[in-house]
Formats: C-alpha cells, structure tokens, sequence
C-alpha cells in the first residue's frame, strides 16, 4: 500500500464539483417555488443530503485504490447484470417495465450503477488488450462487454441511457487506440445504411404511431424525435410544449437574466420538469447569457481537470476509467443543453450536478471518486529509481 | 529489464492527441450552443420576453348587470334572474382518488349526470351545456385545460338542486354552483314587441363602437336583439369592468398588474308604458279580432292589429299593443333556432312591432291631412257647400294637354245601394264628419269650377302630411321604424315609370294608392291636430334611473314642432301640368290655428254623428276621431285571390282622442283586413279610451261605476 500523496489530489476540480452542486441546489430551490407536492418532498433538503453523501462517496473512492476495481471486476460486472435482469424480470411480471428498486427512503437506478461498473469493465478489458485492439474480433468482444448490460437498460426500455453507455464504450474504444481507418469505414458503411433505411425511418419519424408497441423503439421515443422536427408551436401541453416554453424561458433571460428567483415563466410554471430536465433553462431565465456561460464554462472546467488528470495517470487503466467519467459528465451535458435549446430532441439525461436527482448524483459523485483516485495515485516524479 | 510490449499495468499508453481529438469536439459542440444561446438570449431575447409576458398576463371581464325595465308605475317588464349551474374547480378537488370518486358518485345521484359517460374526445369535444359527457370526464377537462377555472357540468338545475348542492358543497371540495344571471320578462309577450329580447353579441359586430366602450365578450355576453333592449343597449347595458392579471400556468391569478375597472352596472329604464292599459287594449284588440274571425263566412278574416294609446300633451307612449307576438322568455336563455324559424316563417309577421315597423295604406284617416291642407292653403273655404253626389265623373290626365279618359269616382255610402244620392252637399266639417269621398276628391285634385287649378294638388298635399307626422320616423325610442311613403309625381316617374296621373292624386287625397303610414304617424297626426298644432316627441322612456334609484334623467315632454308657429309647410310653384314635378319656391309658411279648430269639429262631428256614432252611443266623454277603411292588395291578398278589381280587401282603422275639449289620450287601432274601420277598429278605441278613464278613476282613489 503505498502512500497517499495528497498533494496529488486535485482539489480543483472538487471545488469545482462543489461549487456546482451548490448552485444545483440553489437553482432547484427557485425550480421548485409554487409546486407544493415539490415542496412537501422538500427535495431541496434531498438533494442536499444526497450532496453530502456524494462528498463522502467521493473520499471512500478516493481512498481505495482504484485497481481493486480491476480484481473484483468479475463480481461487479455480473453483480450489475443480475441486478439489470431481476429488475427487469421483476418489472414485467409486477409493472410491466421498471426502472428503480425502491428501498424506502430511495428509489435505487440499477442503471446508475451500471454505468460505473460499465466504465470499470471496460477500461480493464481496453488496458489488456489495447495491443490488439486494432483487431475487428476484439472490437467486436468490447462491444459485446458493454451489449451485456446496455441490453436490459435498452429492453427495460431506457434508450437514452443505453446511448450513453454505447457512447463510453465508443470514446474509451478510440482513446485505447481504434484505428483511424475503421471509423472513416464506419462513417462511410453507416451513411450507406442511412440511406437504405431513410424511407423507413422518414415513415417512422412522420407517424411513430406505425411502430409496434413491442418493438425495440416504442412509439413515444419516435414521437419525441417527431416533435423535435416538426413542432406545434400551438401545443398546450406535452414535451413540444414543454420544449417551446424551456425556450421561451431561455429567450426571456436576455443579457443578465430576470434575478433569482424571478423569472416569471419558472415562478408560474409555465416551464415544465424545471428541476430536472429544464433546469438549464432555469438557469438561463433567471442568470441570463453571462450567468449560463460561466456556469456551462465551470462544467467545461470539470471536464477539463478530468481529462488532464487522464493524461497524468500511472497507468492506462487508470486513464481509461477517468477517460469513461468524462465522457459520462460530457455526454450528458451536450445531451441534457442541446434538448434546453432545441437542438437535440427530448430525453431524460440530466444536468450533471445541478439537475435534481439523487441517483444520478451519486453515481456521478461515484465516478469523480474514481477520478480523484486516479489523480492521488498518478505517477509520481520517481527521483528513487 | 524490457518487455517486449508495454505494461498498460504500470505505464500510462493513451495517445494523448486522442485526448486533445476529445477535447476538441467537446469544444466545437459548445461553442455551437453559445452561438445557439446567444442567438436565442441576446438576438431574438425581445420576442421570446413579449412571448413569456403573453403567457402571464391575462385579462379578466367582469360582467356589468344589466338595466331592469318597468313600466310607469314601476312594475317590473324585464329582470335578471339567477340561473344555477353546478361547477367543478379541478384545482379544488381532494388529492384522493378515492375521495374524488365519492364525490362524483354522490353528486351524479342529486344532479343526474352520469359519472362516467362518452369519452372526450376531438370528434366529441366538451361544450358547456351542450355536448353530453360524464362528470370524471368534464372535470379531467376542467384539471388539464384550466385547473382554476369552474367547468359547467349540468346547467340551469332549478332552484332546489342548487340548494342541494350548496349545502353540501362542505363535504365536495371542488364542486359550487355558479350563478349565471339570466333575462326574464314577467309579462312575456305581452310587451315583447316593445321590450324585446337579447342574444349573443355577434362575433362581426363586436367592433361596434358601443359594443366596444361597453367591452362587451363575444360568446359570454349578450346584447339587445329587438325592442328597448336593442334600442337601449346603451344606457341597459352599462360597461363591463376589466382586470389585467398576471397569471401562472395553472390559471390562478397572481396580481394586477393594472389598477382594476369596477364593472358599471346598466342604468334602470321606467318606461311610459302602462302594462295595465296594454293588458286591456290587447284584451279589446283580440276580443275584437276572434269576434271578426268568428263572425266571418270566409274563415279566418283578420290575422294582425295594432293598437297605441298616447297622452297628446306629453307624447307619452301609454300602450302599444303590436298583434301577434311572441314570448321573448322563451329566448332568456338562448334563441331556440326552430323558435325563431317559426316565427320568422309565420306570415303574420309576429316579431315585428307592427307599430312602427310594418306600412299599410291610411285610408280616410289620412283625409285629416288633406282636409288641414284645403282648409289652410284656401282651396275651400269653412263654410262653403261642396256637391257631394254618389257618383262623380272624374278625368284621368297622365300629362298637361291630355284629353283624358273620363272616370267614374264613387263614394263609399253609394256602395251599400241605398243612397245612390250620396251625401248630396256637405261642408268642409261635414266631409270629415261622413268621411266622403267625393268631397276629398274633389278638394285634393281640383273639379271644374268648383274647386278650381286643380284643388290642393299632391304637391301641398305631402308638406301638409309631412307636417303632420308622415313620411318620415317619428323618432320614438325603438329599432327599425318605417318611413312610409308619401308620393310624388317625381317617384312615380323613377320607380314605377310612369307619369303621374290626375287618379293618383284623387287616390292619395283618401289615403289610397301609394300612400303607406304606419299606425305610429296616423296616431301622431290626429295628435297634432288635438293637441292644436303641437306635435310631441312620441316616446317610450318615462325615466332613466340608477341601481340606487335616483333619477339621472326625469321626464321632460319634448315638443317636436307646433305647425301653426314654425314655418313647416312649404310653398309650391304652381304646377304646369298634372304630372309636373313639385317646384319648391323657397318660401315657407305655418298653419293657421282656426284650420285645425274645424278639422277638430269635423272629427267631433264624427263622434256624435257621423261615422263613429253608433261605436261611442252613450259614450260620457266627449270625444273626436276619425275613421278609415283601407283598401289594400298585398302578397298575402294577392295569394288568396282577394284582389276583385271594384272589390279589395280592405284593412280597418280608427283614430280617437277624449276629452274633446282637453285631450288626455289619443289611441289608434289598425286591424289587419278586418274590413270597414267604423265596425272594426272603432270598438276598440272605444274600449281603451274608456279603459284608460277607468284606470284614472282607479288610481284617483275614486270609486269605479
């Protein structure tokens, strides 16, 4: 066991974190005014105790040595997926789909979890085997690594986060070395199949209402992408709605915002789900442009500390598990911002640390954890060899 | 010691450019949004801030009530009454499903609507009153479309469900009674012909400046249709009060955003009407018209009347009776369609106040005109004998030097065979007082030596009639009054094409021919002349009163013009030829008050021996009048083949006032075909003068005979 330097702990990017989940809160707490079944979860008191027990999460992960990770890696691994296939076992037969275990005092997202195992899994597997990783066979075996998981996730169904989980496996695929080439074939093979497929997918996106139920994508999903492109601007509710009026309230906040607290379209409730999915536009209803810049640059900033200490790990395990969290933190923020202003369609991915949601922020607490743990163990500058 | 690969286990390999690759898409990315939130905040920031306002403010009608009208001595012709619609608040209703169920099931058993019944749906939508659906679903309408506004599930419950629901509405959270205020006239269609009804505002209509000061909301409000509702909207209707309020998304108000308008409630109308004197003068008036109905060997004979009393000295409009009618309570609510096919199909015409909105040929009480005008432009003299034989031969000249076509001109009396005589001499009172014929014709175009260039001719005849009331609107306070038409030779030549002929004017002397008048101007005539020239304002509106009862506008009488001071009657050149158009001269000249002194003894002279005698035989009042029997054919009569040539159906007027000496009323009566005015309309004049007497000595304290 060697010892910590604490030195090497990257206090930035925890305040940075800090600081953000902070302003989460706070931004939760103006979310939420006038909803009184909000107000009697007293969510803002949760999520602060989720805060909290997310910092401590972050410390114990910090001290545990991120490789333990790497020998109880079978364990996690089919841990997670019996976890996945119970609940989804349990879910059919009791609900019909389920996404939670509820535990009393919290209702447990096996997928949250997942995605950490997920980027645990595969940065073991790409670290063995990035010597041959140029081999399609190879390719194809990490795929099947996070396939394993992401197919509960996608059958329960949660294609969002199954996007997620294909989009990490895809980033630590390339960083661990995918040959240039092969994405150029693959752009060129999907472009190829895209428009093969065009006529029916066009169908599809016109009248969603034309998928099966029981098929792989349900008819919602393809409403969502139907209502991102062809908008009602009449609508008086629903997620075209919702979009319009998370616009509206954007559009509203101007140069520096209506105030704290004062943005009319968040106050009356015009914007939906403004804790959670909106709350970005919350932010930039009531901070304006230069509030949302320094908020979205603060987040970059994040993702910046992550990615440095990327580069400073001792070893390429290390890299790739810190490379899998920023990628996780990246993706759904483009995701979660892109819906806010329109420019990707509706899905449930989070604000990380500032959108409401205890799950969620733990297990993204989980991954800096993880990415502390790599900092504080980074290669030293070894003046004893 | 080397490996023959690198040890991912002890050395980082990551490529660090596939890093910067990472980085650098993630920077793309968001510098797209920037631009995107850029564009959105900073460029179009001015659109999306008046749109986030348009979401918040709303403005909020507050309905003004409505006017109540009564008639002179206050008894109520239209108030508002309550309607009782039971309402669910969406936002109000426990948070238990449970408890919401209860609800429902217990108010469907007291009101009767089903709990779950016909989903909603776009082909099927919720329409308050109308469509049919259960309660579950009209409230799921209430909670999605507007959580804090009440949604009608039954309407208009009557009186004791509303209780019901009231005292209950402790253990139904979520569920009221909304109270609608709803029209009602108390005495129907009795005064429905004066007093109206009232429907929606009409959506193209709602720019109406009046309309717009009042703010009045299309498919909330309504606004008079007919009668003093529609003719009063303004002073009725008062001016809706207007809050503009910021609200949340759920509908409930948050605050004012401007300093609210109070509504103004509409001001109280008390009408010159007596309901008590129109109760008896339609009584008299459908008496006498079952009675001609009855009598009639042909079927039904007389299918429409009109009677009007009025004080000659105010203009007060005492009664109107306009027969048929309809019952404007049947509107209250809303205007049944088939109600209103039906009586706009009946050929009767029951939604038109007869009064005032329907012309028909005068006949010989339009001879009062033609007698004030001889009389005054001295065509005859007072005393001077005019021959009045059965029979006159008259020439029909169409222009100047026209050989003409010579004419038979007969007078009523040697229609009945007994006295082919005629009335052999009559003065100018004796005329009036018989009514005939031969002396008007005589007077109004002119005969040989007798009555020389050509009597009084149509020229004068229409100033003398204009003067007297007819050819325009009287201007009494109620919609759509006629004209009526007085001929000249000019009209006849654009809208018939053809010349005026020496016939037209001997017709138009007797109120045949094109004259038309409506039942108002010949009241209003034979008013003037009892009132000594003094012609009134004809009105409806006694007084204008506020909710709390003081009078904004007291009754004053309001004198139209007194024909024997203002120069009223105009001065024509003298025509060149019988269809010569009338040349003004400029000049201007009144009546002289001692013409109008024995048009009044000629009408006197007809009450005590003339035409109206045996109607008003031991009648105590003395009283003066005039008679007229209107010959007509119109659609109707056409389509029965009523017209005989020599032989046309006629219509039966009667105009009367009493005292003689100081005139108190005046009262016409018009009945539609009945046939000779003497025998028709007489009884009832006679009926509502004595009516009104009666009514006086009643109010007098008096003791009744």
């Amino acid at each position: 066991m060697q010892r910590l330097n604490w030195r090497d702990f990257d206090f930035w990017l925890l305040a940075g974190v800090i600081l953000l989940i902070i302003f989460g809160v706070v931004m939760i707490r103006s979310a939420i005014a006038g909803n009184i079944d909000l107000l009697e979860l007293n969510i803002v008191r949760r999520q602060i105790i989720f805060a909290l027990l997310g910092l401590l999460m972050v410390f114990a992960a910090t001290l545990i040595d991120y490789h333990v990770w790497e020998a109880t890696y079978t364990v996690l691994y089919f841990g997670v997926f019996l976890l996945l296939g119970v609940l989804f076992a349990v879910g059919q037969a009791v609900y019909g789909s389920a996404r939670w275990f509820d535990v009393g005092f919290i209702l447990i997202q096996p997928s949250e979890i997942a995605k950490i195992v997920l980027i645990m899994a595969l940065a073991r597997f790409f670290a063995r085997n990035q010597h041959r990783i140029h081999r399609p066979e190879w390719i194809a075996r990490s795929f099947l690594l996070t396939l394993g998981i992401a197919i509960w996730i996608l059958l329960q169904p949660d294609l969002s986060t199954s996007i997620v989980l294909f989009v990490i496996w895809f980033v630590m695929l390339w960083s661990s070395g995918l040959p240039v080439r092969y994405l150029v074939g693959t752009a060129v093979g999907g472009v190829f199949l895209l428009l093969v497929t065009v006529p029916l997918v066009f169908g599809a996106i016109v009248n969603p209402d034309s998928l099966s139920e029981d098929g792989l994508i349900k008819p919602y999903q393809m409403w969502r992408v139907h209502n991102f492109i062809f908008t009602d601007e009449e609508a008086r509710y629903g997620e075209g709605f919702n979009v319009e009026q998370a616009l509206i309230t954007i559009g509203s906040g101007s140069l520096f915002g209506a105030g704290y607290g004062q943005n009319p379209q968040v106050q009356s409730r015009f914007l939906k789900v403004r804790q959670t999915d909106f709350i970005y536009a919350v932010i930039a209803g009531e901070f304006g442009f230069v509030g949302t810049t320094l908020v979205t640059l603060l987040l970059l900033f994040v993702i910046w500390r992550c990615l440095l200490i990327a580069r400073r790990a001792s070893d390429t395990y290390g890299a790739l598990m810190v490379i899998g969290v920023a990628t996780l933190l990246t993706f759904h923020a483009m995701v979660n911002v892109g819906m806010n202003l329109k420019l990707l369609p509706v899905t449930g991915l989070p604000l990380p640390f500032i959108s409401y949601g205890g799950s969620s922020l733990l297990s993204t607490m989980l991954g800096i954890g993880l990415v502390e743990s790599v900092a504080i163990r980074q290669k030293q500058l070894n003046f004893e060899a | 010691m080397n490996f023959p690969e690198r040890n991912p286990n002890l050395e980082n390999t990551i490529d660090p450019w596939r890093i910067r690759v990472f980085v650098i898409i993630v920077a793309l990315v968001f510098s797209v949004y920037t631009l995107r939130l850029y564009s959105l905040q900073i460029l179009q920031g001015e659109d999306y801030a008046a749109r986030a306002a348009g979401n918040r403010t709303q403005e909020i009608n507050i309905q003004a009530p409505r006017g109540i009208i009564s008639d002179r001595n206050g008894a109520v012709l239209a108030r508002n009454v309550a309607s009782y619609n039971v309402v669910i608040t969406a936002s109000e209703l426990p948070d238990d499903e449970a408890d919401i169920q209860r609800i429902y099931r217990e108010l469907s058993t007291v009101i009767g609507v089903p709990v779950n019944l016909n989903e909603l749906s776009p082909e099927n939508p919720y329409v308050p009153c109308r469509s049919e659906h259960g309660i579950a679903q009209i409230a799921l309408y209430g909670a999605t479309a507007s959580p804090y506004t009440p949604v009608r599930v039954k309407c208009d419950v009557d009186e004791l469900t509303a209780r019901v629901v009231m005292e209950r509405s402790v253990d139904w959270p979520g569920v009221n009674i909304e109270i609608e205020p709803i029209r009602e006239y108390p005495t129907g269609n009795l005064t429905a012909n004066i007093v109206g009804y009232m429907g929606p505002v009409p959506a193209e209509l709602l720019d109406y400046d009046l309309y717009q000061q009042q703010r009045l909301v299309a498919n909330r409000d309504k606004v008079g249709y007919a009668g003093v509702e529609l003719s009063l909207q303004d002073i009725l209707g008062g001016t809706n009060g207007l809050r503009v309020v910021e609200r949340d998304v759920a509908g409930q108000v948050l605050r004012d955003l401007q300093p609210p308008i109070a509504p103004q409630p509409g001001n109280n109308v008390r009408l010159t009407i007596d309901v008590r004197l129109q109760q008896l003068a339609r009584t008299a008036l459908e008496a006498e018209m079952n009675y001609l109905n009855r009598v009639s060997p042909t079927g039904i004979r007389t299918t429409s009347g009109v009677v009007i009393a009025i004080n000659p000295k105010t203009g007060e409009i005492l009664a109107m009776v306009s027969y048929p009618s309809y019952d404007n309570n049947r509107m209250a609510r809303f205007i049944p369609a088939y109600y209103l096919e039906q009586l706009q199909s009946d050929g009767r015409e029951p939604l038109l106040n007869h009064a005032i909105q329907a012309e028909r040929p005068p006949g010989s009480v339009f001879k009062l005109s033609t007698a004030v005008g001889a009389l005054n432009e001295g065509v005859v003299t007072p005393d001077q004998v005019i021959k009045t034989p059965g029979v006159i031969e008259l020439v029909q000249k169409y222009y100047a030097n026209d050989p003409g076509k010579p004419q038979k001109f007969v007078d009523w009396i040697y229609n009945d065979g007994a006295h082919p005589e005629g009335f052999v001499q009559l003065t100018i009172r004796g005329c009036i007082q018989n009514s005939s014929n031969v002396c008007f014709y005589k007077l109004g175009g002119g005969y040989f030596d007798e009555i020389p260039n050509g009597g009084l001719n149509i020229c004068r005849l229409k100033t003398y009639a204009e003067a007297l009331g007819y050819g325009f609107p009287t201007g009494i306070e109620l919609p759509g009054e006629e004209n009526g038409l007085l001929p000249t030779p000019t009209w006849k030549r654009i809208t018939q094409g053809e010349n005026w002929a020496t016939g037209d004017t001997y017709i138009a002397t007797v109120g045949q021919g094109y004259v038309l008048v409506t039942p108002l101007q010949v009241l209003m005539s034979a008013t003037t002349i009892a009132n000594d020239g003094v012609m009134m304002q004809p009105t409806i509106v006694r007084e204008i009163v506020d909710g709390e009862g003081n009078v904004i506008t007291p009754f004053t009488p309001r004198i139209k013009w007194d024909i024997t001071q203002d120069n009223l009657i105009k001065v024509y050149a003298p025509q060149a030829g019988v269809s010569s158009s009338c040349q003004e001269t400029g000049e201007a000249r009144n009546v002289d008050p001692e013409v109008l002194q024995i048009v009044q003894e000629g009408m006197r002279l007809a009450v005590t021996d003339g035409t109206l005698k045996d109607t008003f035989q031991g009648f105590p009042i003395a009283a003066a009048g005039k008679t007229g029997t209107a010959e007509y054919c119109d659609n109707v009569a056409q389509e029965k083949r009523l017209c005989k040539p020599g032989n046309w159906p006629s219509h039966g007027w009667t105009v009367a006032y009493a005292p003689y000496d100081d005139p108190e009323i005046a009262v016409v009566a018009f009945l539609y075909n009945a046939g000779e005015g003497a025998k028709t309309a007489a009884p009832v004049v006679r009926g509502v003068i004595e009516g009104y007497f009666y009514l006086k000595t009643i109010d007098a304290g008096g003791e009744t005979p």
